[in-house]
């Protein structure tokens, strides 16, 4: 066996793969509109939101905090995004730019008030989860902005050559999220927090600034789901970020993130994304009942923190296979 | 000389710093009962329809089931845990009541009890998984909470089970002088619990597995069957408070238990219950409901559109965490000038 194969198999995100590989290969043989230009295209796109929700989460899973309010930021900078398209008539550079300093101050607000006021981040995130969308179904009284302008569209339907252009947001943000983790000393001071915050303060990390800057990024990312989403509906819809609390676990979850903080795994959530497309697609083209989309992702969540669950106490009990890992 | 003085300084110091948290702890069921007043006679005094009869039965309904909702919830996070899953289960409850009502034309008693059943067992389901993978409860709850929903839409295709006997959809409108018959229920539920967190051995043992797991387990607490004896009483309550809201709207829903979270947790959170586990405050979550659905009513009476509630709300879970942990910097001071 070759080095690289090797390395291959040693990763963690390994049979994760296997698994979309697999389901993929399914799904073309028995429909065969999957592999139709038009699914992929569709399944890209939505590919795209979710991927940016998933790491929007991931990040804060990674110093060992949680973000509910990653859906209610998405969906507060949404309709904030095409209110400003709409309403202000802005060009779309500038508004995307104002909707991510937004998200990102929103970020910072959580952030803030997680690391002075010291309570659990997940009661502040809840709280400013009603707070965020109570301002979102308040400003639009629940009615979507619906006269995008058609720049916004088709700046979503251009392609780079064979990709569409709109896949590169999320590629761009997983590969700056991966680097930030794993080159980058803000990157390690974050998985040192959550991996032992109180060893983290012994060693001079900042536990409120490193919460903050999480947040923060957190905020960011939630924003361009939003924004992102918005472009993909054609309208901005108060509705958006309302069902991102699963998929925005269950990807890095899937992908084997630690729920307690300190290891996460930029390119297992990002095949956990693919899966969870793959599975709400498949479902759609074999013409089964949209609950089972549902029943199927919860199912696939226990599935794999059984399976990690158990794939961990296998390497506990053999020594060799621990020693064995790079 | 002194290993003497400080032996005997010790006890008199745990003391007075555990005579002080105890009254830290009834100016905060004090503090809350202050607030409820002030917001009452604010809100009577703008808007006198507020002690109407017809308002006070409307509150008095929906704060019956909140603050069900709210001890469904209070019961886990005495173990230091949550169950995201209360309102999917909540929701299958309905569904079954609504099934054995109008499919299988059984007796309301049946139908109730087929119901807490069902919210039992589903409680129950998550306590073995939890204890049985060792896997975090948040996310075993997260992940139960779309099988649970997932498969009460497969099984009843989302419809709705409308043609409730008429006797059932009346308990709705029970009534005790101006009260809601429900908050009998609520009551019962509430004095039930304080029993069972202040005087029983069960109760004793939630809370100190909630405390210090290890600890507890060390100390002879089944844990493991601790556990999900709570998980199943968070079921059994989510069974309940699905019953109270099937009579309400006289319908069985498929959305009903899609807004539970943040009741779920305000009324304990209100109340001094603490995420980390092994402290609850049964009459803290009652009160802590009352001045949710209070805060709630009155912003309906000052016509804030309801779509801004939720924001309101929001800032309300903010304050009184704000407040709570204001008060723990405060005892931790004082602890630290008694030591």
């Amino acid at each position: 066996m070759t080095n690289l194969s090797k390395r291959l198999i040693s990763q963690d995100w390994f049979p994760l793969l296997l698994v979309t590989l697999v389901g993929a290969l399914l799904l073309a043989i028995i429909s065969n509109s999957f592999l139709s230009a038009y699914n992929l295209f569709v399944m890209l796109r939505i590919l795209s939101v979710t991927s940016l929700v998933a790491l929007s989460q991931m990040l804060v899973i990674a110093i060992g905090q949680m973000n509910l309010a990653v859906g209610a930021i998405g969906g507060l900078i949404a309709i904030l995004f095409g209110g400003m398209l709409e309403v202000y008539g802005l060009p779309i550079g500038l508004a995307a730019a104002v909707g991510l300093l937004l998200g990102l101050a929103a970020g910072v607000l959580s952030g803030a008030l997680v690391a002075y006021t010291r309570i659990s981040g997940f009661i502040i995130t809840l709280a400013l989860l009603f707070v965020f969308t109570g301002l979102n179904l308040g400003i639009t009284l629940s009615i979507p902005f619906y006269k995008m302008p058609q720049a916004l569209k088709d700046l979503y339907d251009s392609y780079l050559g064979p990709i569409p252009s709109i896949l590169l947001i999320p590629v761009l943000a997983a590969g700056a999220v991966a680097g930030l983790l794993y080159y980058t000393r803000p990157g390690r001071h974050m998985l040192a927090m959550g991996g032992n915050p109180a060893a983290a303060e012994l060693a001079g990390i900042s536990l409120s600034r490193t919460t903050i800057f999480t947040h923060t990024l957190s905020g960011g990312l939630a924003a361009l789901a939003g924004m992102v989403a918005v472009a993909r509906l054609g309208t901005a819809e108060p509705t958006i970020g309302a069902d991102w609390l699963l998929p925005s676990f269950a990807a890095p979850v899937i992908g084997g993130a630690v729920l307690e903080g300190g290891y996460v795994s930029v390119t297992g959530t990002m095949i956990a994304v693919v899966i969870i497309v793959l599975i709400t697609n498949g479902l759609l083209l074999a013409r089964t009942d949209p609950f089972y989309v549902q029943f199927f992702l919860g199912a696939l969540i226990l599935a794999t923190v059984l399976f990690n669950r158990w794939r961990s106490s296998v390497n506990v009990a053999s020594p060799e296979t621990t020693s064995g890992r790079p | 000389m002194s290993s003497v003085v400080e032996k005997e300084a010790a006890p008199a110091r745990a003391l007075r710093a555990a005579r002080l948290l105890s009254m830290i702890q009834a100016a905060n069921t004090g503090g809350l009962l202050f607030v409820i007043l002030l917001l009452i006679a604010t809100i009577s005094a703008i808007a006198p329809s507020f002690l109407s009869p017809f308002n006070l039965f409307a509150l008095t309904r929906n704060l019956a089931s909140d603050a069900i909702i709210g001890f469904g919830m209070m019961v886990v996070l005495a173990l230091g845990q949550m169950n995201l899953a209360l309102g999917a289960i909540g929701v299958c409850a309905v569904m079954v009541t609504g099934y054995t009502l109008e499919q299988l034309g059984l007796p309301i008693p049946v139908a109730v009890l087929a119901a807490l059943a069902t919210g039992g067992l589903l409680g129950m389901l998550n306590g073995l998984l939890i204890v049985g993978t060792g896997i975090n409860a948040f996310v075993i709850t997260l992940a139960t909470a779309s099988l649970f929903t997932g498969l009460m839409l497969i099984v009843t295709k989302a419809t709705t089970f409308h043609n409730l006997p008429p006797e059932f959809s009346a308990l709705g409108y029970s009534r005790v002088g101006p009260i809601s018959g429900f908050l009998v229920v609520t009551l019962i539920v509430c004095g039930a619990l304080f029993l069972l967190f202040n005087f029983s051995v069960l109760g004793r043992q939630i809370l100190a597995t909630g405390a210090n797991m290890v600890a507890a387990g060390l100390s002879g607490v089944p844990v493991n069957r601790v556990i999900i004896i709570a998980h199943a009483l968070s079921g059994v309550l989510a069974g309940v408070a699905g019953v109270l809201v099937t009579a309400h709207l006289a319908a069985a829903l498929p959305s009903i238990g899609e807004d539970w979270l943040l009741p779920s947790f305000l009324a304990p959170l209100l109340g001094g219950t603490l995420l980390a586990g092994g402290f609850v405050s049964v009459s803290g979550a009652l009160l802590g409901a009352i001045l949710v659905s209070v805060l709630q009513n009155g912003l309906v009476l000052f016509n804030v559109n309801g779509f801004r509630i939720q924001f309101f709300l929001g800032l309300a879970l903010l304050a009184a965490v704000g407040l709570d942990r204001w008060r723990t910097v405060l005892v931790q001071r004082a602890e630290k000038r008694l030591t």
